[in-house]
């Protein structure tokens, strides 16, 4: 072959040849990916039933120490997160809702409202919004919190007390999260629509606000009651449940505590966004 | 017959971060009631692991290790809870108290736990219990910022808060003035003698020490960890009049 032809072949080769293995190292990659999240979703799956098992078995046991701890968790992540999510609820309302009523009674569509602002305000945004900013503003914190607590040793300390570390560091926080999470997600939900109620108000909304409620009630469905705490309950759940596996489920050092952070919020979300998905098929049927 | 304290059969003691990397291997061990045990070692020859995995806190490689007649762990549930509360286990440094919270509470902890009480109805129990360890009034301090001596005299008095019948201490006397090692001491003492805040019965103690000097006044049995291997060497004289070289450097270096 002339030596000019095989000089310009050669490279074409290798790129290809390049292009290839760098393919199949992305779907090396990215099969790697998929097994690890596999794993750790079996091992979130494990700590979960461990969880549930110890909520069962040592329901009310040493419930003076346990009881006070609960409150405590429902005061950090719940009375305390009260403002913020009122505030964002507030801003959820006078940017989406606001918006989205005037939009339709400048189209002639007003009898869309209800079934819009339930869909949007109350299945969807409302209990995904509090479960961020519960993880933001509580989980972060929390599993910093824990993750010292086992890269210092304290979780040892407990066991060598004889005290169980799931049921004094573990169930106060499912319980405290999943009552905060529900709770939350009402007032959230009431602050979009009251505050959306607002806006389209000054912008002259020819509604009273009983009427608007009243549309708003007529397209809520029996089952949104149901279907909306089971939400915000898995929701709950998730949370807690994930932070305290990557706090405390993995023998770690102070320097792990800051990627156990990451982590946490990244797998959170995907299991909330998930979750949010599973319901989906269930709301078409309604 | 009452079967002894803790027994250890050809143990593999790993090391508590790899449960995969063995730190002592053929640990066989027995140790009766009221005897009081000083383990020895250089820094980093698996004292504090061995310590932990007698009180059931971390798996082993081989053999069996039973405490209270019971093998642990592999006794999960109520029954290792249960073996635990007759063990008092007093971590190294600053003894593991939970930092946020107050001396006060860390001592009452398992009290209430156990017991289902309030902090109010333990109240003069732990008040009473903080006086005897000179810690009355540093019991509304969070224990993140009592100085290492009171922390480690803290966590003594949070380990022997449920009255346990075998206590374990991890280095009770590194990096303590004259006059707290002469307070530990003492106390170490008094308990082996039979304290009668304890029942009056003689405490089994063990201790774990890199300066076995410090304790030969204490210890009645030694035993040592050297190379990966265990040693049980017998009472105060043949320790000192040992001729292993291991451990004539070992008592070298305490000088």
């Amino acid at each position: 072959m002339d030596p000019q032809v095989k000089a310009t072949l050669q490279p074409r080769e290798g790129l290809l040849f390049s292009a290839v293995r760098r393919g199949v190292r992305g779907f090396g990659g990215l099969g790697h990916r998929i097994l690890g999240g596999v794993e750790t979703s079996r091992r979130i799956g494990a700590f979960t039933l461990i969880t549930l098992g110890t909520l069962a078995t040592k329901f009310g046991t040493s419930s003076r120490v346990i009881r006070p701890l609960v409150q405590q968790e429902i005061l950090r992540s719940g009375v305390k997160v009260l403002p913020i999510v009122c505030f964002l609820g507030m801003a959820l309302g006078l940017v989406i809702v606001g918006q989205t009523v005037l939009l339709l009674v400048q189209v002639g569509q007003t009898q869309l409202m209800g079934p819009l602002l339930v869909t949007v305000v109350v299945r969807e945004l409302g209990p995904l919004t509090v479960a961020m900013v519960v993880l933001a503003r509580v989980g972060t914190a929390a599993v910093t919190e824990l993750g010292t607590a086992r890269a210092v040793g304290e979780v040892e300390a407990l066991e060598a007390m004889g005290i169980d570390p799931i049921h004094y560091l573990v169930v106060p926080r499912l319980i405290g999260f999943t009552v905060s999470i529900v709770s939350l997600t009402v007032y959230m939900v009431m602050t979009a629509l009251l505050a959306g109620y607002l806006v389209a108000f000054l912008r002259g909304f020819p509604m009273g606000l009983g009427e608007y409620f009243r549309v708003i009630a007529d397209a809520v469905s029996w089952v949104d009651f149901p279907l909306l705490a089971l939400k915000t309950l898995a929701f709950g759940m998730l949370t807690s449940l994930i932070i305290c596996y990557h706090g405390l489920a993995e023998a770690m050092r102070l320097e792990d505590v800051g990627h156990a952070t990451t982590k946490t919020m990244a797998h959170t979300m995907v299991a909330c966004l998930f979750v949010d998905a599973l319901f989906l098929p269930v709301y078409f049927l309604i | 017959m009452e079967p002894p304290v803790i027994e250890m059969l050809d143990v593999t003691v790993v090391h508590p971060r790899s449960p995969r990397l063995p730190l002592i291997t053929g640990v066989n061990w027995k140790v009766a009631e009221g005897e009081c045990w000083v383990v020895t070692g250089l820094q980093g020859s698996g004292k504090t692991a061995l310590l932990e995995t007698a009180a059931g806190l971390h798996p082993y490689l081989g053999g069996e290790v039973r405490v209270f007649g019971v093998v642990v762990p592999g006794n999960e549930g109520g029954e290792l809870e249960k073996i635990r509360r007759r063990i008092g286990m007093v971590f190294d440094g600053a003894g593991r108290l939970f930092s946020s919270r107050t001396v006060f509470e860390n001592v009452a902890l398992p009290l209430c736990y156990h017991g289902n009480h309030g902090l109010d109805e333990v109240a003069d129990e732990v008040m009473e219990f903080l006086a005897r360890f000179g810690l009355a009034a540093m019991a509304d301090q969070p224990a993140g910022r009592l100085g290492r001596a009171w922390a480690h005299r803290a966590a003594l008095a949070r380990a022997l808060i449920l009255r346990p019948g075998l206590l374990l201490v991890d280095n009770p006397l590194t990096g303590l003035d004259a006059s707290h090692s002469r307070w530990w001491r003492s106390f170490l003492l008094e308990l082996l003698a039979g304290h009668p805040k304890f029942g009056g019965k003689p405490m089994t103690l063990i201790l774990a020490t890199d300066d076995p000097k410090a304790l030969l006044g204490v210890g009645g049995r030694f035993a040592v960890t050297h190379g990966g291997r265990w040693r049980c060497v017998g009472g105060r004289s043949e320790f000192e009049g040992c001729e292993d070289p291991d451990l004539r450097d070992l008592l070298h270096d305490s000088d």
